[in-house]
């Protein structure tokens, strides 16, 4: 079972993104709310996935994702952001990436969530 | 800046001003022949005064036309000639000191006539240079003026623009700061709404109502997405990739993506499309989008089908400082726009079509990028019914407005 953290700072999508993966029986979701204590729960965790909202309170993705860079272990995890502010335009294509990981617009399909997590799992 | 052009001031040509003393050996020449003259009609008359007087015509004229030192000769050759026709008459001279004075006197009058229209002609020609000097001063302060106050125009015009410009960037501004508070406080809860009904999907639905119920709840997400994606692209236009194009092309690709829908309204599609075009600098996607938003409209106005046009041409002086451009008309045969509406068709969300089937957001993106193409787009009526949109595309583009 692959492991996935999902780091957001509303518990509503958290939630329902953990329900809906675990119903596929294919993954063991696990969800952080904070997000300065996530790399704390990333090292617990030790996720092969992580997704990861933007614009967050007192952190936001980005720096999130550069702790998480730094941290042993955890550097070759890879990490699909989350974002509300851009619309769906942006993210297709090969260039829509921040720092060389992909992102996603929300509110995002289900399908499409899956097709992108198994994507980075594969290889 | 250009200088105002000099007014050309009035002044003799120089090859008359070359002519000047020819012309006045020539008139004070002709004088002298007329005295002759004169003092013959004097001698064969009897040296009478009334004809004496007629001297005076050429002195007059000499020293109006040729100037007071050929006046005074002509005066004194007068005087002369006089004597001589007296002389020549042959009458007895009683007192020769008499005939003295009498040419001396007359000799005097001709040379105080000849001073005196000297003197007036040289009044009257200072007052003509006067004129003409003053005449060429106000004209040029009169080109001056208008040359200022051309640039006065000027000036204030390219203020209107840039004013324009900074309340249309602060404007932009202020939609793009909304635009993402709102994606952010609306696609949240959407988020959970989606995945929350994601999740009832996944699992078998009990009835079928409850299935509808359950992609309704999906479409309604969807739906409310794509408004919100359609004001984030309206407000933050992600950078243009631009490649040289054919604009024919893009059309032709536009009227693909309509093509059920032509059919199914029975709207004839004319297409004038200029073969000649240059290739243009522009984003595909984006301007795929533009069209496909026109022809949409245009398409939405024939409920009962009609004739949708598109017109391609490349015109030398269409475009901003009449460069030249590329133009492309789409034209329906629709009801048109009302007059009073046309000010505001370009708004966001300005829409006269029911809740759910426009957003009003569709000639606000055309705009927009046009805009960021610094090409134009103007939309008006047809004189004989239905809506025309003109696309200028200029073929050297003005850096978009920030
Ligand atoms: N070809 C046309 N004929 C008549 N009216 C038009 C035409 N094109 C636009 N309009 C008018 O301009 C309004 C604004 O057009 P716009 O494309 O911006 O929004 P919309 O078509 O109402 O909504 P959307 O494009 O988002 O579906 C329309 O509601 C309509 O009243
Ligand atoms: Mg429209």
């Amino acid at each position: 079972m692959k492991r996935i953290l999902i780091i957001d700072d509303e518990a509503s999508i958290t939630r329902s993104v953990k329900l809906n993966l675990e119903a596929l029986g294919a993954y063991e979701v696990y969800q952080e709310n904070d997000p300065r204590t996530a790399v704390h729960t990333a090292r617990e965790v030790r996720p092969d996935l992580i997704l990861l909202d933007v614009m967050m309170p007192d952190l936001d993705g980005g720096e999130v994702a550069a702790e998480l860079q730094k941290t042993p272990g955890l550097q070759h995890v890879p990490i699909i952001f989350l974002t509300a502010i851009v619309s769906n335009e942006e993210t297709q294509g090969r260039e829509a990436s921040i720092g060389g990981h992909d992102f996603l617009a929300k509110p995002v399909d289900l399908d499409v969530l899956v097709n992108t997590i198994e994507s980075h799992l594969e290889d | 800046m250009d200088s105002p052009s000099a007014q050309p001031v009035p002044q003799d040509p120089p090859q008359q001003r070359r002519s000047a003393p020819q012309r006045r050996v020539a008139i004070t020449a002709a004088c002298l022949g007329l005295v002759v003259v004169v003092a013959v009609v004097d001698y064969l008359t009897g040296v009478d005064l009334s004809v004496s007087l007629l001297y005076l015509v050429p002195v007059c004229w000499c020293s109006w036309s040729a100037g007071r030192r050929a006046g005074v000769l002509v005066a004194a050759a007068s005087a002369e000639a006089w004597l001589t026709a007296v002389l020549l008459d042959g009458a007895p001279i009683q007192h020769p000191w008499v005939l003295v004075c009498n040419t001396l006197t007359l000799g005097g009058i001709f040379t105080l006539v000849a001073t005196l229209m000297a003197t007036l002609q040289g009044t009257q020609a200072v007052l003509e240079a006067k004129v003409v000097t003053r005449t060429a001063k106000l004209g040029r302060e009169v080109a001056e003026r208008r040359w200022a106050e051309a640039q006065l125009r000027q000036a204030h015009a390219e203020l209107q623009r840039t004013q324009m410009q900074l309340i249309e960037a602060a404007k932009m501004e202020a939609v793009g700061r909304l635009a993402a508070g709102v994606a952010h406080e609306v696609k949240n809860p959407l988020m959970t709404l989606g995945m929350g009904t994601d999740y009832f999907l996944q699992r078998r639905a009990s009835s079928s109502d409850e299935a509808t119920l359950l992609q309704d709840m999906k479409d309604a997400v969807h739906r409310a997405t794509g408004i919100i994606d359609l004001m984030l692209d309206f407000s933050k236009p992600r950078p243009l990739r631009l490649a040289p194009e054919d604009l024919n092309a893009i059309a032709e690709s536009a009227l693909g993506l309509l093509r059920l829908q032509l059919l199914k309204q029975h709207i004839e599609v004319r297409r004038l499309l200029d073969p000649a075009l240059p290739q243009l600098p522009l984003d595909r996607t984006r301007i795929e989008h533009v069209l496909v938003n026109l022809f949409t409209n245009a398409v939405q106005a024939m409920p009962e089908g009609g004739t949708l046009t598109v017109r391609s041409a490349f015109q030398q002086a269409a475009g901003t400082d009449d460069s030249p451009a590329v133009i492309l008309e789409v034209e329906d045969s629709g009801p048109g726009i009302p007059h009073e509406h046309l000010p505001k068709v370009f708004e966001p969300f300005y829409t006269t079509k029911p809740p759910g089937q426009g957003t009003g957001l569709g000639l606000a993106i055309v705009h927009r990028i046009l805009q960021i193409h610094g090409g134009s787009i103007a939309l008006g009526n047809r004189p004989d019914g239905g809506a025309r949109a003109t696309l200028t595309f200029n073929l050297h583009p003005q850096p978009p407005p920030p």
